[in-house]
């Protein structure tokens, strides 16, 4: 008996001791996967963590305030950053700021787990996921400092009203665009087939999608499948959305939803959509594998920043179309495409203050950070980046009027991304995923999603 | 009044023993009785954690389809890889301890991956290898088969995780070969006399002489094999896809927690799987009495 009692607790022990110190180190935070955690971004994911401080500032100017800056994307985005912040420190001698990157898979875990501890940055950048933060509590209220260390009297009215949630300004865009669809128009003049135009209908971009798959052959697709990412814009199409947040709930019942699943169901059927396992191995978020540079798929949805990067990796031409048609129109604005919050614990709110309005107003910085980001919010940086705009640039912009006509036509209402949001996307990618490998009929699929959706929402509300 | 005989002996242990000690409270009990107070309250990490009773077990247990999914997998896996492992690790000991030459060589080099097998840079390449355009799917295409994409498609994903922990063989075999040098050489000469041949030989002596070393072999597998991370989140899209085909256990947790602010429910997932853990581990020692033979006579210990 006695000898049995040993033996229990030896392995008891074994159990737990093991259990809590063994693994072989599974570094999660820095980590590259292929899954971007936010949406809109225009970044590979080939960047890696790192910190670096950036150099200058003058270490004689007495008390030196140091803020810590976080953002994500890749080298490229790094650099920029960090010459557009030694620039802000020339310009502000009494603070120094230490800039920190991670790619964007990786980011946010880093970013919550920074948080959950009390060591977050003072400023850090954070994208449609906002609402989320913005619930938690944990950014800086800018409100006290506008007009005085932050100056948004240039600033886009609609993005200053993104940026304020519960009332409180608590998030400042960094960047703006639209999204659409993005094309590649050399495969549209492989196919002899004539590249859309603006106001055309989902069941022409299903029919054009399956034209272009039949005319190519084998391994050539019209489409990647976008029911995810496109989502919140067939919403609005209907006169519905995501998150209906003045009165906190759901925006959408599973009536409204079940045909966007149908209709790529369907599309994809036929033939013109990607298959499952090629959106998993290349998907368009990753700009580096995307099969619309390596000219295997002809149309895809994406923000107009990503234009820049996208076209910088192929011969093949690429231009933007404005999103199919609805019953309401295309439901798409120019919305922002990531922005700056601050810490609501840090030391030093004035000072963020005065980053972010350097961040937005300044010609020096916007001649730096360029497009990267988006569109500048500032109408006065908008038409200095004009002025010296190259070819992929002049597309951009071009788009980017397009679209803010067609929203003074038929205006939509500033839109946020549902509390919980990285747990509904990855719920929602699963539901395409069930239905692309025939795990699930639609129906079945569309019921258990949003049974899920509601449970998500109601944990995070 | 002297002192009890062995007690400054003890202070002595406990002095050395301090620093593991202070590891073991501080670093190891206390973080685990946190998690089990936090598995019991809806803590978002955020804000501060407030006292739901066992709503989140209760949950786990009865509406979360992705727990069963995730268990289902980390299963496949666990009962995959480990006697894949050992078969393949006991199989290359044997092959070494034929008396080779330059054994340290060889030695060091099928323990390598041992060492690297766990880490980002091999799950990255493990992901190269396997993709649909991948180095396995251009032999297989020389050779007139079409793979599949390996890593792509939900059912087959697992198996590659399987093969590159089989990869990691190393540790176990080290531990193999040096059991199988313990084993005296008379009885093998003893048993050929007597007629046996080598299979006889490998089930008769070989096997029950090394059970001991299969054991701790065996137990430590189907720990590590559990706690399984880094492969399932870097050979998968890192959230569990396609499909929660990579949604191993841990992964699960790790995403519940630090993904999607919920870190009393991922508590309460950890702790799920340190009892699960525990069962196992207490169902292969509690049979180790029928097949681990110590050979010094005292049977059962």
């Amino acid at each position: 008996m006695k000898k049995s009692m040993l033996a229990l607790t030896l392995t008891a022990l074994m159990a737990v001791t093991t259990a809590c110190s063994g693994g072989t180190g599974g570094g999660p935070a820095g980590g590259e996967a292929t899954n971007g955690g936010s949406t809109n971004t225009g970044a590979t994911n080939s960047g890696t963590t790192n910190t670096e401080p950036v150099a200058g500032g003058n270490d004689s100017s007495g008390e030196q305030v140091e803020l810590r800056v976080m953002w994500w994307g890749d080298q490229a985005r790094a650099d920029r950053t960090n010459e557009a912040l030694k620039i802000f420190m020339q310009k502000n001698p009494d603070i120094k700021v230490i800039g920190e990157f991670a790619p964007s898979s990786g980011y946010f875990d880093k970013l919550n787990t920074q948080l959950a501890s009390g060591t977050a940055p003072d400023v850090f950048f954070l994208g449609g996921n906002v609402v989320d933060y913005a619930k938690k509590s944990v950014l800086l209220d800018l409100s006290p400092y506008v007009d005085k260390e932050l100056d948004l009297k240039d600033m886009d009215k609609a993005m200053i009203e993104y940026g304020t949630l519960d009332g409180k300004l608590q998030h400042i865009s960094a960047g703006a665009n639209a999204r659409g669809i993005l094309i590649n128009t050399t495969m549209f003049e492989k196919a002899g087939i004539p590249v859309p135009q603006d106001g055309w209908t989902w069941d022409d971009y299903a029919a054009i999608s399956k034209q272009i798959a039949d005319k190519l052959g084998k391994g050539f697709y019209g489409t990647y499948n976008f029911t995810v990412d496109g989502f919140d814009i067939y919403l609005k199409q209907k006169g519905k959305q995501l998150y209906d947040m003045a009165n906190n709930q759901l925006g959408f019942a599973e009536a409204d939803i079940r045909p966007w699943f149908d209709y790529w169901q369907q599309t994809s059927e036929a033939g013109g959509v990607v298959t499952p396992e090629l959106q998993v191995s290349n998907p368009p978020t990753d700009t580096g594998k995307s099969l619309l540079i390596t000219g295997k798929v002809a149309m895809t949805l994406a923000a107009s920043n990503q234009l820049t990067a996208m076209q910088g990796l192929t011969q093949d031409k690429l231009t933007m179309v404005q999103v199919p048609r609805g019953p309401k129109g295309t439901g798409v604005v120019f919305e922002s495409s990531q922005g700056m919050s601050g810490y609501a614990k840090t030391e030093h709110p004035a000072e963020v203050a005065r980053l972010m309005s350097f961040w937005i107003n300044d010609p020096d910085a916007a001649k730096i950070l360029g497009n990267d980001r988006g569109v500048p919010v500032t109408a006065a940086n908008r038409t200095l980046l004009e002025g010296e705009a190259n070819e992929v640039d002049s597309l951009i912009y071009d788009y980017t009027s397009r679209v803010s006509k067609q929203a003074e036509a038929e205006p939509f209402a500033v839109s946020y991304n549902l509390p919980g949001f990285s747990e509904f996307s990855k719920l929602a990618e699963t539901t395409v995923q069930e239905i692309g490998f025939g795990r699930k009929k639609v129906e079945q699929a569309v019921t258990d999603f949003y049974s899920g959706t509601v449970k998500i929402f109601d944990s995070n509300k | 009044m002297r002192k009890l005989p062995g007690a400054s002996d003890n202070l002595t242990a406990y002095t050395f023993l301090l620093p593991w000690l202070i590891g073991f409270f501080a670093l190891t009990l206390g973080p685990m009785l946190g998690s089990l107070y936090l598995s019991l309250t809806k803590f978002n990490l955020l804000s501060p954690p407030s006292w739901i009773g066992f709503d989140n077990y209760v949950t786990i247990f009865t509406e979360d389809s992705t727990f069963t999914r995730s268990l289902a997998v980390t299963f496949t896996y666990v009962f995959l890889s480990v006697p894949l492992r050992l078969i393949f690790a006991l199989g290359v000991a044997m092959a070494l301890n034929k008396g080779i030459r330059a054994l340290g060589i060889y030695r060091t080099v099928y323990y390598l991956p041992s060492l690297l097998g766990g880490s980002v840079a091999i799950a990255i390449v493990w992901r190269q290898l396997f993709e649909g355009t991948g180095v396995v799917n251009q032999l297989l295409a020389r050779i007139g088969i079409e793979g599949p994409s390996w890593i792509s498609h939900p059912d087959y994903v697992v198996y590659t995780i399987v093969t590159l922990s089989v990869w990691q063989f190393g540790s176990a075999m080290v531990i193999f070969l040096a059991g199988l040098k313990q084993i005296p050489a008379d009885l093998y000469e003893a048993s050929e006399v007597d007629g046996a041949g080598k299979v006889r030989q490998f089930f008769r002596i070989t096997l029950p002489l090394l059970s001991p070393v299969i054991f701790f072999n065996l137990i430590m597998s189907i720990i590590n094999s559990f706690q399984a991370f880094t492969p399932a989140f870097m050979i998968g899209d890192g959230r569990g896809g396609p499909l929660d085909a990579t949604m191993f256990y841990t992964l699960y947790l790790y995403l519940k927690g630090f993904s999607y602010f919920d870190m009393g429910y991922a508590s309460a997932l950890a702790w799920i799987m340190l009892i699960i853990i525990a069962i196992f581990t207490a169902i292969v020692f509690v049979t180790s009495k029928y097949w681990v033979f110590y050979g010094d006579g005292k049977e059962g210990r």
